[in-house]
């Protein structure tokens, strides 16, 4: 195959970007990590014209200043030649502002050309935008499209294929005049004569602009060519640097602009009514929740028919097995299959009906722009933590199960805060637990099992305080938190077949990836738990839990809560079923875990006389903070696409719950 | 002159000095608020970012920091 043409995505935060990386791609993407960095990488392929196109979509970032690894790589990757074409996005809506990033790009020599998105959003605020009056202002190809609207799609492949063919990079001209004739030139000139000469793909005047704003990187770079002493002396000057630059792009902005947009009436209110509650003081944080609540129950429906479906699959390809088994297959052969490779479809597509659910409803809430105000609204509480705002609804929707939570994390931007979001959303006792704790809380303290369920509450947010610390110093490190300077976007109208086709477009991915992993576990543990008996006492976990005894008795468990802690990793639901098998001898370890063997119904009877209250309690706090769940682990992956921090995440969880059993299992027995 | 966290909400103001560091400087002013920026204050309360709107956008800023901006109140 020919060598794809190479186009890069840049552009402000809100500008439409990833619609339009998500229309031009459909379902032909890769997404995973920078090297080496905590941030997204996401790259697709389209085909137009017989012409192969491989575009990549640069991380998010307001300009490109060095201020954070988002905009270091964004500007490297552009620098070191890696694009053919740069399309540089800029919201119709808010044209001035969202220049800023094509302003911030000028000086920069691989081309580029413009695209102005939100017009749809423009026109309804009674602007009107005259693209060609703009293209000819700034001597460059300009392309406008409503990011939604397939049609608006062939003027722009007409104008970049001309910007391929033309190759030129922006006219910087006007801008360098402006940076020469202002109260800072002398600073300007100072800057150009220790730069000298351009670097890769920055032109001289770009660096010497960057140099002004006193940008680490830029600095770095100066000082390996020119003296160190006169660039320590350089930069000893104001460092009101920025201010003076931002004047500059903002008057080059203002210049281009000449008689661009129209506006033919006033906008309406500022804020509506709707928008008074959200950002309310009172009324913001429980209007948030209210909306997240309503969210969940909403991504039930949806996941309802799903899981309805996933239901039904055991009971279709069981006796199929069946069949096989009666027609000649061995019997071990038989039930090796259902409880693997059965198991595993129909977990795998119940965890799809939660992902799908939750992904389309909080796509939808972040889509219109209301999840912008959550984080207004919830900025100063999550803060503490090193999150934004949004996180809340992650950690809410964990509370019904870590799945959704981990899926919900897709609507925060930076991938770190994503994935210590997710790490946080284990330690958020899920419904599952709400199944299990009571049950046996009950039966060992009677009334007083409802202290347990308090307790669970109180340990679940210093647990979360804690591994915030923990994650957070990597995830979300300290030098790069800041105040919040964020947009409250206008609210959009919602564009509900895009947002089912991008969600569609994940699932096939999503199945392929996490049916392997639920197998190749669900093998592990077959053969772990299996036994030629029948009994628990045959298996392989049997014998590790028994030999192991000792060990786990520090952490307070016994050989039968030890192995049940193990199997709360697979499924947090079949606690009750697993403690069943090894106690009263109902079946056995693996079909109660993959759920197919019920618990016995004098199990709490049964569990009082056979382990000691201070056992129960560290054993119910250990499953509760241990590894949510199998698919749980999965999601997590699938959402940070990193193996490496899955396995973090969770050998953290396996270890903290111990160490959380110890210590409760050693308090309690001073008291009870 | 006056810090941006005296502004009132519905008052509008001209951005006459910003301070910080130097990547606040780049953070504030790459979001559209640089010197000469006409903003108007949308919602300023206790425990809450402010929220101004200035170049066609509603921004939301942290309160602290957002002493850093000097405005003069437009008449």
């Amino acid at each position: 195959m020919k060598h794809p043409i190479k186009l890069a995505l840049l552009g402000q935060p809100n500008s439409g970007k990833s619609t339009i990386f998500n229309t031009l791609t459909g379902s032909h993407q890769h997404v995973g990590n920078w090297p080496g960095k905590t941030v997204e990488r996401k790259e697709g392929r389209f085909s137009h014209n017989k012409k192969d196109y491989l575009i990549v979509d640069l991380p998010g970032s307001y300009s490109l200043s060095a201020n954070s690894d988002e905009e270091i790589i964004t500007r490297d990757y552009i620098a070191d030649g890696n694009a053919d074409l740069v399309l540089i996005l800029a919201d119709g809506s808010q044209l001035e502002r969202s220049l800023y990033m094509l302003a911030d790009y000028v000086g920069i020599t691989t081309p580029a050309m413009l695209v102005v998105t939100m017009i749809d959003v423009a026109t309804d605020q009674g602007k009107t935008i005259d693209l060609e009056r703009l293209s000819t202002n700034l001597n460059m190809p300009v392309a406008g499209i409503v990011a939604t609207d397939k049609k608006t799609y062939g003027s722009f492949f007409k104008i970049l294929e001309k910007a391929l063919t033309d190759k030129h990079p922006v006219d910087d001209t006007d801008l360098y005049q402006i940076y020469k004739s202002g109260s800072q030139s002398d600073r300007f000139q100072e800057a150009m004569n220790m730069v000298s000469q351009g670097h890769k793909g920055f032109s001289r005047e770009w660096l010497a602009g960057k140099l002004i704003e006193q940008d680490e990187a830029v600095i770095d770079l100066i000082d390996q060519k020119v003296d160190d002493e006169q660039v320590a002396e350089y930069l000893i000057g104001p460092i009101t640097g920025a201010l003076y630059t931002s004047e500059c792009k903002f008057k080059w902005i203002s210049a281009k602009l000449d008689g661009v947009v129209t506006k033919t009436k006033e906008p309406s209110k500022l804020l509506t009514k709707f928008d008074r509650l959200a950002i309310s003081r009172r009324w913001g944080k429980p209007l948030a929740i209210f909306i997240i609540v309503i969210g969940i129950a909403m991504s039930f429906v949806i996941a309802g028919p799903i899981m309805m479906l996933a239901g039904v699959l055991p009971k279709v390809l069981n006796p199929l097995i069946d069949n096989f088994v009666a027609s000649g297959m061995s019997v071990g052969v038989g039930m090796f299959l259902q409880g693997t490779i059965v198991n595993a479809i129909y977990w795998t597509v119940a965890m799809l009906g939660f992902v799908f659910g939750v992904t389309i409803v909080f796509g939808f809430l972040e889509e219109v722009g209301y999840m912008a105000r959550v984080s207004y609204a919830f900025d100063g509480s999550m803060a503490k933590i090193g999150l934004q705002g949004k996180s809340i609804m992650p950690l809410l929707v964990s509370l019904g199960c870590t799945i959704g939570g981990a899926a919900g994390t897709r609507v925060i931007d930076s991938w770190g805060q994503r994935l210590l979001t997710i790490a946080l959303a284990w330690a958020v006792p899920c419904a599952a637990t709400f199944a299990v704790i009571p049950t046996l809380a009950t039966a060992f303290f009677g009334w007083a099992g409802i202290l347990v369920m308090i307790l669970l509450f109180v340990i679940a947010l210093i647990h979360i305080r804690i591994t915030a610390r923990v994650f957070g110093r990597k995830l979300a490190p300290l030098e790069e938190r800041h105040g919040l300077i964020m947009e409250l976007p206008p609210y959009h109208k919602p564009r509900w077949g895009m947002l089912i086709r991008q969600t569609l477009n994940k699932i096939w991915g999503i199945f392929k990836k996490a049916f392997f992993v639920i197998l190749v576990i669900s093998v592990i543990f077959y053969f772990l738990a299996y036994s030629p008996s029948g009994g628990v006492e045959g298996s392989i976990l049997y014998k590790i839990g028994t030999a192991i005894e000792p060990v786990t008795r520090i952490f307070g468990m016994g050989w039968q809560t030890f192995i049940s802690f193990i199997s709360s990793m697979v499924s947090k639901e079949a606690v009750l079923g697993v403690l069943s098998a090894i106690f009263s001898g109902t079946g056995n370890i693996f079909d109660s875990t993959v759920g197919t063997a019920a618990a016995s119904a004098d199990l709490g009877t049964i569990l009082v006389s056979s382990i000691s209250k201070a056992e129960a309690l560290a054993f119910m706090i250990a499953v509760t903070f241990n590894i949510p769940c199998l698919m749980a682990v999965t999601s997590t992956y699938q959402e940070s696409h990193s193996l490496k921090w899955t396995m973090r995440i969770a050998l953290y969880y396996f270890a903290t719950a111990l160490v959380l059993s110890a210590l409760t299992y050693h308090v309690a027995n001073i008291f009870i | 002159m006056t810090e941006l966290t005296n502004l009132q909400a519905g008052q509008k103001a001209v951005i006459v000095a910003i301070e910080g560091d130097r990547r606040y400087l780049s953070r504030i002013t790459s979001i559209g608020l640089n010197i000469d920026c006409k903003l108007e204050m949308i919602q300023n309360v206790k425990a809450r970012p402010l929220l101004v709107y200035g170049r066609d956008t509603m921004i939301a800023l942290d309160r602290s920091e957002s002493a850093n901006i000097m405005v003069e109140v437009c008449s």
